[in-house]
């Protein structure tokens, strides 16, 4: 990974060359020194990883929060939009040029910047009844753009979609702007499970840490112990022992599958259809019974631990795997049949939501979202970690870059995914599945590992001084960046479409409000 | 004899009441009970001798609940809209051949009556979504609007056929007529046509798109509480009740069959019907207003008028050969 | 609010026996709702997809008809809490609980619910340490995530509440105050730049 430290004013020309070259703006995010705000842009390269990070520092001079200011790069990289809002309501840096910097994750009345060093946590004992009455004043926003009156002359309105909706899938709101039924721009409004976890790890221990990660992404948790298990060793210089190593594979790859199971149900729920959600329920339900086995947790995995995972598997855990996939690849026949061949799902389905690869790089699409776009983008495959360059896997694309192939590309997925288990399963080898003696904190310095989860590219960015707790401890969750994008693919559409598009990308929130 | 008339509509109308009622709350239970047998679960088996008494539990505690008036609303209208949408099903009830002879009126617009007076529950819905000032309920209510105007043409379409065959449009006629075969053997295209637009007639499933629980929350009726909200559901059961009965009266040789009584076979041949309309909805997906617009008037009116012209030449050679 | 559950005091709160009674009417309403919850579709976080879980096909909530989900509010009996509380949406939360037509029950299901759970620490700024601080609460599962079974559970625990007749729910102390936690806060200062950039 290269590094550069470039000018405040130079930053737009080095984004420009850097989309001009084909990459993508992966990770952004700042941290707080005492006398500048460093922000840290992390840029990839679709294929074979090819990471450069640049930063840029914005003195504080003295001044306060909201009064730091430095260019925008949101013209250029239109990922950079939310990643911009959010270091300006988390850190008070004003980006100049940006064309909404309203708070993002936050309620619109607050005036905190929480993760400054400043910021030294909310007074005790606030009173829920005066901020009840602040933030009633914030929906007074979401009642006067409801209140566009149906009867004024133009025959156009706004529809609040969510925070609660049937098929949000979490507490999103999507403010649309309509006429009739036809969709004129939709705009995704997030913040309404945000959970504070960065700030959280920063007055945790790095042990504390795991509990968060299987609290982001709890549909997939087990990629996101993967994920900080990697930066754990990157940054302790710790090999774990082959047998853990086979055990996160295996556990990673189950739970893959579960979470696209969990996607395939909602999905098409959204699209209509009750019946497949309980198929697909049924059938992770047995996953989570294998899973549970070993963990003792059926959805906020907390068991991989530095140099290994939390506890040994029992005897009856491989035979239960190998008991489960004949049967799951029954099922998978029976779901192609049901779902990939009827002919409504494919009329709903077929061309809707169009992501094109330009939007994709802009955007910062990873996942199976960029993959139905024809990229064969994989970090299993091009930033090779942990037994993945030692299997043998596809990694499945698809061209149209629709709904329908968004669908066929997890579909795939979760064969790869079965491919992968029954190559690890016969395989596990015999011996510890932790290391004697970890080190309680990570050295000085700061680190960034991704790895791949069920949505795509999870990236973690920390700082660390030598202390007991992180410094900074920064997220990059695919969703965030997934869900960005479908900005440009609600206009054009109407009302059904929205939830289908919604439903085709997969999201989780408190992984994208984090 | 007023006097007389006056106790006759007293008790057939108490009788259609409660068998609505009846017919409703078994209806719910079925639903629920197929659609976990589908659906790989058990449905509701606690409440009662195999959760027979749960639905009668879900209306009890439906006329116990509060009944909200949003403060928006058009109160008259809000108020007018349930029973606007349940009321004309009861005339249904009029003309439906029960059993031989069992009429409570053989109209000589026999069916023609059903779909006429059927069609203002669309009005219903219509000022449902309009009065209760919220977007979804609105959206709702335009999609079913636009819905019901399509099918309604197709529906009647497809039953033309069979009045050709027998040139009436009574239903103590119809019946009959259909001793020697259905006319689900000689109309099969009518049939098909009949079931499916029906289908979206009663907002069913895979063509729900009123209430598209998905994408408009609960569709018209989203600001509907209680006992308001219980005759939405009460009229779509009945209405699906209704347009099945007409399936079998015309398609399925009405209360004809061997053995049992003319009210079980007309009985067993509705419930049956239905069972498939319910097999339909918990196995596809829905379809989008614009597609559902696109099936009624590219695919089901040419058809049936096809079926139409083709049902009256053959008519013709019939009598030219003879 | 503080409840006296003294049986004294209970005594004298009940009317005097009159020619009119109407308990045993109460008492059959009351066996129909306990047997007809119909739950709000509104999931927080994590523990929405135990509820969903719940609600498909191993555990089949709709055994004991739990299982007509309602995505109106208005056609709800039951709001399930199911998640962390941000503050982002206890407005909306608030706005939920007041759409619902009485009777109307409330479940905090999960330690988020109940107290704010594994978000909670000294000077927190995004979430709602409970839910019972806006609405009464009748019944609160722990568990992060409680498992399917222990919402069947939680439901029957209300169920019984029902059909004896104390539904009131309980709120928190009416000095409501967020971040209660009396750990010490372990926030630290910002270091300088130029420090931890030095070469070790």
């Amino acid at each position: 990974m290269t590094e550069t430290l470039v000018a405040q004013d130079e930053i737009q020309s080095v984004a420009r060359q850097c989309l001009a070259q084909g990459y993508f703006l992966e990770s952004f995010t700042a941290v707080d020194f005492a006398e500048c705000i460093e922000l840290v842009y992390h840029f990839n390269h679709w294929g074979p990883c090819q990471r450069s990070c640049v930063k840029v520092l914005v003195p504080k001079n003295g001044g306060s929060p909201g009064a730091w200011s430095t260019p925008s790069i949101s013209s250029i990289y239109k990922s950079a939009n939310w990643f911009e809002r959010e270091i300006h309501e988390f850190f008070g840096v004003t980006f100049a040029g940006h064309p909404n910097l309203k708070r993002l994750l936050l309620p619109e009345s607050s005036e905190i910047f929480p993760l400054l060093k400043s910021f030294k946590g909310e007074p005790k004992g606030a009173d829920v009844t005066q901020s009840l009455k602040l933030m009633q004043e914030d929906t007074r926003e979401f009642k006067t753009q409801e209140a566009v009156s149906l009867t004024q002359k133009n025959k156009d309105y706004y529809l609040n979609l969510g925070p609660q909706h049937p098929s949000t899938h979490g507490v999103l709101r999507v403010l649309l702007h309509l006429a009739g039924e036809r969709v004129l721009a939709g705009e995704p409004i997030i913040g309404y499970s945000h959970r504070h976890h960065e700030k959280m790890m920063e007055i945790q221990t790095y042990l504390g840490c795991w509990p968060n990660m299987g609290r982001l992404d709890y549909v997939g948790a087990m990629s996101y112990n993967m994920g900080y298990a990697l930066l754990a060793e990157k940054a302790m210089g710790l090999v774990p022992t082959p047998r853990a190593e086979h055990i996160r594979v295996l556990m990673t790859e189950l739970n893959r599958v579960s979470s696209h199971l969990l996607w395939m149900g909602t999905f098409l729920l959204d699209l209509g259809a009750f019946t497949p959600f309980f198929y697909c329920f049924d059938d992770r339900e047995k996953i989570l019974d294998i899973l549970e086995m070993a963990t003792g947790e059926r959805l906020t995995y907390d068991y991989f631990r530095f140099g290994g995972v939390d506890r040994d598997i029992p005897a009856e855990f491989a035979p239960a795997i190998k008991d489960f996939i004949p049967e799951f690849k029954k099922r998978l026949r029976d779901y192609d049949k049901l779902i990939r061949q009827n002919i409504i799902f494919e009329k709903r389905t077929k061309g809707l939501g169009i992501l094109t690869k330009e939007n994709a790089l802009a955007y910062g699409v990873t996942g199976p979202s960029l993959r139905a776009a024809g990229v064969a983008q994989d970090l299993r495959r091009d930033e090779p970690y942990s037994l993945y360059p030692t299997l043998d896997f596809q990694v499945p694309t698809s061209t149209d870059s629709d709904a329908y192939s968004r669908y066929w590309v997890r579909f795939r997925e979760m064969e790869e995914s079965l491919k992968i288990i029954s190559q690890l399963v016969d395989k596990i080898p015999a011996g510890e599945t932790k290391l004697a003696r970890i080190p309680k904190n990570f050295p000085k310095g700061e680190y960034y590992s991704a790895c791949e989860s069920a949505r795509g590219t999870f990236g973690m960015y920390l700082v660390s001084d030598g202390t007991l707790n992180p410094y900074r401890f920064h997220l990059r969750t695919p969703s965030f960046s997934n869900l960005n994008a479908i900005v440009d693919m609600l206009p054009g559409c109407v009302v059904s479409d929205v939830v289908a598009i919604l439903g085709s990308i997969d999201i989780v929130l408190p992984e994208i409000d984090r | 004899m007023i006097f007389k008339e006056l106790i006759k509509i007293i008790i057939y109308g108490t009788l259609v009441v409660l068998f609505i009622s009846v017919n409703a709350l078994f209806l719910v239970w079925a639903e629920r009970r197929v659609s976990a047998r589908i659906q790989l679960r058990r449905g509701p088996i606690h409440v009662g001798w195999q959760g027979l008494l749960q639905t009668v539990a879900d209306a009890v505690k439906l006329i116990s609940k509060e009944l909200v008036l949003p403060k928006e609303a058009d109160r008259f209208l809000y108020i007018l809209a349930p029973m606007l949408v349940f009321a004309p099903l009861l005339s249904a009830f009029l003309v439906l051949p029960l059993a031989q002879n069992v009429v409570i009126r053989d109209l000589n617009i026999g069916f023609l009556f059903i779909f006429s007076l059927t069609n203002i529950t669309f009005i219903g819905i219509f000022i449902a979504g309009w009065s209760s000032n919220n977007k979804y309920a609105l959206l709702g209510s335009m999609r079913a609007v636009a819905q019901n105007i399509s099918y309604e043409i197709p529906l009647l379409l497809s039953t033309m056929g069979v009045v050709l065959l027998t040139g009436t449009l009574k239903m103590s006629e119809l019946v009959p007529a259909q001793a020697k075969g259905w006319f689900l053997f000689t109309q099969p295209v009518a049939f098909l046509i009949f079931l499916c637009s029906s289908l979206a007639e009663a907002n069913r499933a895979p063509f729900d798109i009123p209430e598209a629980e998905s994408e408009l929350v609960a569709g018209f009726h989203t600001e509907y509480s209680g006992m308001r909200f219980a005759l939405f559901f009460l009229g779509e059961y009945t209405a699906i009740f209704i347009s099945s009965a007409i399936a079998a009266a015309l398609f399925l040789g009405g209360w004809q069959g061997p053995l049992l009584p003319g009210l079980v076979w007309f009985l067993i041949k509705t419930y049956g019907i239905i069972f498939i309309v319910m097999w339909i909805r918990w196995t596809f997906p829905r379809l989008r207003s614009d597609q559902l617009m696109a099936l009624a008037w590219k695919v089901l009116i040419p058809l049936a008028m096809v079926n139409v012209f083709v049902t009256a030449l053959v008519l013709e050679l019939q009598k030219i050969l003879a | 609010m503080e409840i006296n559950k003294d049986p004294a005091f209970l005594d004298t709160q009940m009317p005097p026996p009159g020619l009119v009674n109407l308990f045993r009417v109460e008492d059959a309403l009351n066996l129909a709702r306990a047997n007809s919850l119909w739950p709000l579709t509104f999931g927080l976080a994590c523990c929405a997809i135990e509820l969903m879980a719940g609600g498909a096909s191993r555990f089949d909530m709709d055994r004991f008809g739990f299982g007509v989900f309602r995505p109106s509010p208005r056609q709800a009996d039951l709001m399930i809490v199911a998640g962390t509380i941000s503050r982002k949406m206890v407005p909306c939360i608030k706005t939920l609980y007041d759409q619902m037509p009485a009777p109307k029950y409330v479940i905090a299901l999960g330690g988020c619910a109940t107290a704010g759970g594994p978000f909670k620490y000294p000077g927190q700024y995004g979430i709602l340490e409970g839910i019972d601080k806006i609405i009464p609460v009748n019944v609160y599962v722990p568990g992060c995530p409680p498992r399917p079974e222990a919402l069947i559970a939680g439901i029957i625990e209300l169920q019984k509440q029902i059909k004896e007749g104390r539904t009131q729910g309980t709120m928190s102390p009416a000095a409501v105050a967020d971040s209660q936690d009396a750990r010490p806060a372990e926030y630290r200062d910002a270091i300088s730049r130029a420090d931890f950039r030095k070469p070790a």
